[in-house]
């Protein structure tokens, strides 16, 4: 789950980046708004935390040229001015969430996963699939009744085909997903972390679509 | 008692009415007296005509009978000289005919009494007063050209004043019963005209603490609308002031929000995280977070004394003195950005100051060449004495600020590009705000080699005296 994070205060901004990373999301994190357009113009977001009190560029600008984009990326906005006139601006300019300053690092994570799952489609947490049990905050995976550890990697790449099933993914958009700005992409990472996936669930649930990539059927 | 405008004005309007007619009743009272006496004059020398008609024997008779004239009023006007003429006493005219030659032919037998019988006869005719037995009398002498012979007529003087001030009280009754009505208009005439005071009072008692638009109380007088004006600039100010503490109290508030979030990330942060030097780094964090929310409330303090009006005593200080305390507070934060700063132009240079704030001035604009200029640059602080004026310079090299950014600098809470470092963007509003409680004027131009920022603050210049 790859998300931008756009935050000009370093304090709040390393402490979000911090508590998203914790609960599994791979965060990029642009410090004004110009930054912010670049990256949304180059990388493919499932969720933008901006917040609207930017230097150069406002975190308003940066959201409706993302809308007038056509983007459909869940945006959850951070803001000190917290009033009614704020909230409806945020909202009616494309926002699909609101946090007002000082927030709860956990909400906004909670909100965060809303977004997410609002944003596939799904009402419930917890995502089942045959004999799989898989709970996002919790970050557990169970087979039967049997709980299944995993590794970050492995474990984001599992989110990432579980929630487009149906869809093949390229092994490109899912290294895009998994690795932020400062990281390195080891070669071959992701046929490892696949196999490793298939070992521990079961050899039928990810397919190998030949020149794609991968896919989970849907259920 | 408190002094009031009715009262006063009642009274002032009743006293001139009182003077007025008092002065012009003492004038009707001599014109009248004056009259009456005319009137009686003519009487007189009629009467004097009379006598001078009459032979010898009817002399006599009418010289033994008694002639009271005041006979002759009660015939005219019965009743109605009761009041004005109360005298009881007899009031008979006295006379005496003389012949040519100055013999008496005929004369009242009282005159023996008052001595006045051999009285000598003026040439002639015409009145004359005289004390006669301790009264006055008025006399009128007329000489005969026909028979030659001298009549002189005698009445007492009492008869006169009597008819006058009867006329003089006819003309006062009704003015003195008129005055306590008129008393009575008057006041109810000014209560009347000053409704619009107590209009406006009544507004203002009745208005809710928080609502400050202008005072309307309708159409007011002309005399009343300066009082309403007035009042409605100073409800304006007061709004205007609110307006802007408001203002300043919302932004400071959401400013304060923005260094607490941080601190309630990274607690939220150090809570959860199991390993100990995140934890660590958490921790600090929050503390970075505790330190920069006390320095915005330093800031947001210092902005609102110096909001406030309050003359600060002010004292000759040389500029470079204060710039050098500023350059040593700040050679930390230089080096760690591997800055050179330096101080040049005129070491004597004064200006009428208050040194503290004038400290603050500096330590911010210093403060702010630094965090935003180009680490390994440098930051050039100016000082240049001109005949009127000493200029403060401060330049740095840093990626300034955006032509659009430029005007709105000054504001309070804006924070332009700078990402990196941290600050509360009050710095350059609090400067100029000092400048302006100093009478200084404050630019902002590019800085070094075209980039960054200059800060040209222009103090008015101190010269001593003699």
């Amino acid at each position: 789950m790859r998300v931008l994070l756009v935050e000009d205060d370093d304090l709040i901004g390393c402490g979000v980046e911090a508590g998203l990373r914790r609960a599994g999301f791979t965060v990029d994190w642009a410090r004004d708004g110009h930054n912010a357009d670049l990256a949304l113009t180059t990388t493919t977001y499932e969720l933008v935390v901006l917040d609207l009190g930017l230097p150069r560029v406002s975190g308003m600008d940066v959201l409706k040229r993302l809308r007038d984009a056509g983007k459909d990326v869940p945006v959850l906005v951070l803001t000190a001015r917290g009033t009614v006139a704020d909230r409806v601006g945020g909202l009616e300019a494309g926002a699909d969430d609101y946090l007002g300053k000082p927030f709860d690092l956990t909400e906004l994570i909670a909100r965060c996963r809303a977004l997410l799952r609002r944003a596939q489609g799904r009402s419930v947490e917890v995502i089942r699939y045959q004999d799989l049990t898989v709970n996002p905050a919790a970050q557990t995976v169970d087979v039967g009744n049997t709980r299944v550890s995993l590794t970050s990697r492995e474990w984001a790449i599992l989110m990432q085909l579980l929630t487009h099933q149906g869809f093949p993914l390229s092994r490109a958009s899912l290294e895009e997903s998994l690795y932020g700005w400062q990281e390195e992409i080891e070669s071959n990472a992701i046929e490892v972390h696949v196999s490793n996936l298939r070992k521990k669930l079961g050899a039928k649930l990810i397919r190998t679509v030949r020149n794609i990539g991968y896919v989970v059927e849907k259920a | 008692m408190s002094a009031s405008i009715r009262r006063r004005l009642a009274l002032l309007v009743l006293s001139s009415i009182v003077l007025i007619w008092g002065i012009a009743l003492v004038s009707s009272y001599r014109q009248a007296k004056n009259e009456v006496g005319e009137w009686e004059e003519a009487r007189l020398a009629e009467l004097a005509q009379m006598l001078a008609l009459l032979d010898q024997r009817n002399l006599t008779v009418l010289a033994n009978a008694r002639i009271d004239v005041r006979e002759e009023e009660k015939g005219g006007e019965p009743g109605a000289n009761d009041s004005d003429d109360d005298d009881t006493l007899p009031r008979d005219a006295l006379f005496q005919v003389r012949s040519a030659n100055g013999t008496v032919l005929a004369g009242s037998p009282q005159l023996r009494a008052l001595q006045a019988w051999d009285l000598p006869v003026p040439r002639v005719s015409g009145t004359e007063d005289m004390t006669l037995g301790g009264q006055i009398w008025h006399t009128f002498t007329l000489r005969d050209t026909v028979l030659g012979h001298t009549v002189r007529v005698f009445e007492p003087a009492n008869t006169r004043s009597d008819l006058v001030s009867g006329v003089a009280s006819r003309i006062a009754r009704p003015t003195l019963i008129a005055l306590p009505v008129l008393a009575l208009l008057v006041w109810f005439s000014i209560g009347w005209s000053l409704a619009p005071l107590k209009t406006l009072s009544r507004v203002i008692r009745v208005r809710d603490i928080n609502r400050l638009e202008p005072v309307d109380i309708g159409r007011a007088p002309t005399e009343v609308r300066p009082l309403v004006d007035a009042i409605n600039l100073v409800l304006s100010r007061l709004r205007h002031s609110i307006e802007r503490e408001r203002a300043f109290t919302a932004d400071a508030a959401h400013e304060l929000k923005t260094p607490l979030a941080a601190i309630k990330v990274q607690a939220q942060l150090a809570l959860a995280e199991s390993d100990p030097s995140l934890q660590q780094l958490a921790m600090e964090r929050v503390v970075q977070g505790v330190d920069r929310s006390a320095r915005l409330a330093e800031q947001l303090l210092l902005l609102a004394r110096l909001d406030v009006h309050e003359r600060i005593p002010t004292a000759p200080l040389k500029l470079t003195v204060v710039a050098k305390d500023a350059l040593l507070a700040n050679e930390h934060n230089a080096e760690q950005k591997n800055i050179r700063v330096t101080l040049t132009g005129d070491p004597h240079a004064e200006i009428k100051a208050e040194p503290v704030l004038i400290g603050i001035l500096l330590d911010n604009l210093l403060d702010n060449a630094i965090k935003y200029g180009s680490a390994g640059g440098t930051v050039e602080v100016d000082v240049q004495h001109t005949t009127d004026r000493v200029q403060l310079t401060m330049r740095d090299d840093g990626p300034g600020v955006a032509p659009d950014d430029l005007a709105r600098l000054t504001n309070r809470f804006f924070r332009a590009t700078g990402t990196q470092s941290p600050g509360s963007g009050l710095g350059l509003s609090i400067v100029a705000r000092i400048a302006e409680h100093f009478d200084a004027t404050m630019n902002i131009n590019t800085g070094i080699g075209g980039r960054g920022l200059a800060v040209e603050v222009s103090f008015p210049a101190y010269i001593k005296a003699g």
